[in-house]
């Protein structure tokens, strides 16, 4: 949780990044298993927040979480259904791991809950142990979640939309919440009936009930990865603090519309695609401070899809992507959030928009990029982060990732840096990932 | 050939493209000619592609809207009078992967290029490339797979081919992660950056 200091509307944005910061960096930990964990620890977290101070620091951390994050527990054995399925299982080659390679920051499968999602027949993806074979671990499916003639209704109130018409098509068992009230008008005292009707009629009960013993299953889950999570850190290795986001863009067509209507949609209704877009911007701006606060998390990473190069046009990024996502982006750079931008693809044709942002308001993850380009235009104004190609990982040599890592060290030399992947990959070696850890040791 | 026609299709303009083209046909004009018209416009498009003009949307937009002419004029369209091909391709998404749109541009921009396109989908196994290259004669096969969890089956499906003895088909990858690593350790013949490098091997190989 972070606590505002009583000074924080007198705080510039700087200021204000400065105290989120150090929220997550002095935030309490579980016990430490020795001395030498707390130490290796404190190091590691100070590194980190170093590079997020763009202040000098002894060298580049390697973060493996955004490639090897299965990879730590495929290398014993384990394949995608157990990331999804079976994640108590998980914690010891998760620590194992740790211990043996001594990694800058902690890495860690993602927390996929794959009963709940059984339990609330989950539609938007499918998984290993479900529709997909168990050596593999999720997929997207895209789909038309709002039709095009329901893009007013989504920009007169986005909540809504959510709750009583995406859900319901999002998750099989969800249906009943297209029976919820109107909250804004629960006014007069007779309104209360109003309120309460869906909740004595049986089919929403009937989903309530279900969505509580998805509830319970999900604790269950969290406690057991959140156990995993606290012994990674007791034995000295701190995360990066981030939470997950999207551009208003992106949610809108990786979740509502899918890349081929959304991308038609700048034809066929480009007025209402870009009124669903400005509705979006109040909405996300709360939803990611409240997230940040409940966290801790000093940043805000967005998964970057539908903006890279060849999507669509500088004109058409300028006018449908670009200004309410920087909307976005300067207010949480006044409530002192950092934007973590993780650039799936290329982004050559967007650096110099990047580049109107306010000092130290970006960490630019990029995955196939021109990092020649990004040094020019970006080094002096954000924290880089990137580009080790995940078919590298997956396909090349040792030594072949070795001089891609050597290459990225030098070239970012005395900058703020963090080596890591462009994109999450299944299978390489424990040598490989050793040499890229060791690419940023002296 | 109409101008007017062209201009409606490659200005993206849906409903003066369908509009024009009844029109046209109403007045008499042949199927063939309109069909020409498309295929004119079809290739302002893919140029415009090439050189960084136009991007997804034109592209997907502009399938829509050949999609809805093609179902105006084939009721009109009298048997036979087939354009000559460049050559036959076997396309799909490779196993385990099911990402449809790049590998439906590509498809597209192949067919509107003069190849016949086989679109085998998503998730399509070795076995099932194989016996497509073998019914249909194909000498080229386009692999796709957006995620990482494509090499291997890009790989297997190269095997299987020769193994099947196809030895004299070429084989070409693309997607999201696909890159000169790639395509040496799938084994396949070029790998392509975009749909327009797709277009450019085919045609390298045809």
């Amino acid at each position: 949780m972070f606590i505002r200091p009583d000074n924080w509307n007198q705080m510039s944005p700087l200021e204000r990044r400065q105290a989120r910061l150090d929220s997550w960096q002095n935030a309490p930990t579980p016990p430490f298993v020795s001395p030498e964990a707390e130490k290796n620890y404190r190091e590691r977290i100070s590194r980190v927040r170093k590079i997020y101070d763009m202040a000098p620091h002894d060298r580049p951390v390697a973060d493996l979480f955004m490639g090897a994050n299965e990879y730590i527990v495929r290398r014993k054995g384990f394949v995608g259904k157990d990331v999804i399925y079976n994640h108590a299982a998980l914690r010891e080659p998760t620590l194992e791991f740790h211990r043996e390679f001594q990694p800058d920051v902690s890495v860690g499968a993602m927390p996929y809950p794959g009963k709940p999602w059984d339990m609330l027949d989950f539609k938007t993806y499918i998984w290993g142990g479900q529709k997909l074979p168990d050596n593999l671990a999720i997929q997207a499916v895209e789909g038309e979640y709002m039709l095009a003639s329901e893009y007013k209704e989504f920009a007169a109130d986005p909540t809504a939309f959510w709750m009583k018409k995406y859900l319901p098509r999002a998750y099989g068992a969800l249906g009943p919440m297209a029976m919820l009230p109107d909250f804004p008008r629960i006014s007069e005292s007779v309104d209360t009936i109003d309120l309460l009707v869906p909740f004595g009629l049986p089919p929403f009960q009937e989903m309530l009930k279900k969505m509580m013993e998805a509830g319970n299953e999900l604790m269950r889950i969290l406690g057991e990865v959140g156990q995993t999570g606290a012994m990674v850190v007791s034995e000295g290795f701190p995360g990066m603090g981030f939470n997950i986001v999207k551009t208003p863009f992106d949610y809108l067509g990786d979740t509502l519309r899918g890349t081929k209507g959304i991308l038609m949609d700048m034809y066929r209704h480009p007025k209402d695609l870009l009124a669903a877009t400005e509705a979006y911007v109040p909405v996300l701006v709360n939803s990611i401070v409240g997230a940040s606060d409940r966290t801790n998390a000093p940043c805000a990473m967005y998964v970057l899809h539908k903006g890279a190069d060849g999507f669509m046009s500088q004109a058409q990024f300028e006018k449908f992507y670009w200004p309410t996502w920087k909307q976005v982006m300067l207010a949480l750079y006044e409530e002192g959030i950092t934007c973590y931008l993780f650039i799936e693809g290329s982004y050559n044709t967007r650096l110099e928009y990047l580049a109107e942002m306010p000092e130290k308001s970006l960490v630019c993850h990029f995955d196939k990029s021109d990092m020649k380009r990004v040094k020019e235009l970006l080094s002096d104004k954000f924290i880089i982060a990137g580009n080790v190609a995940a078919s590298l990982m997956s396909t090349g040599t040792t030594d072949q990732v070795r001089a891609a890592c050597a290459e990225l060290v030098e070239l970012f030399d005395g900058k703020s840096y963090i080596m890591t992947h462009g994109c999450y990959f299944e299978n390489t070696t424990d040598d490989k990932i050793r040499a890229f850890i060791d690419s940023v040791r002296k | 050939m109409s101008q007017e026609l062209i201009d409606a299709i490659t200005d993206m303009r849906e409903e003066d493209a369908v509009a024009i083209t009844k029109k046209l046909l109403d007045g008499g004009a042949s199927p063939v000619a309109v069909l020409d018209a498309c295929r004119e416009a079809m290739g302002i498009i893919g140029m415009r592609f090439e050189t960084g003009e136009s991007f997804m949307p034109e592209l997907i937009l502009a399938g829509e809207i050949l999609a809805q002419i093609s179902a105006v004029v084939k009721p009109r369209m009298q048997q036979g009078g087939e354009d000559k091909k460049l050559g036959k391709i076997v396309l799909g998404t490779v196993q385990g992967d099911i990402h449809d749109i790049a590998k439906d541009i590509v498809g597209f921009m192949l067919d509107i290029n003069g190849f016949e396109v086989t679109d085998l989908g998503v998730d399509v196994a070795p076995e099932k490339f194989v016996e497509t290259v073998k019914s249909t004669g194909a000498k080229i096969v386009g692999l796709s797979g957006f995620l990482t969890l494509a090499f291997d089956p890009m790989k297997h499906t190269v095997e299987a081919l020769k193994a099947a003895g196809l030895t004299d088909v070429k084989v070409m990858i693309g997607g999201g992660q696909i890159d000169e690593n790639i395509r040496q350790y799938t084994g396949a013949d070029a790998y392509g950056k975009d749909a327009m490098a797709a277009v450019a091997i085919a045609k390298s190989w045809a």
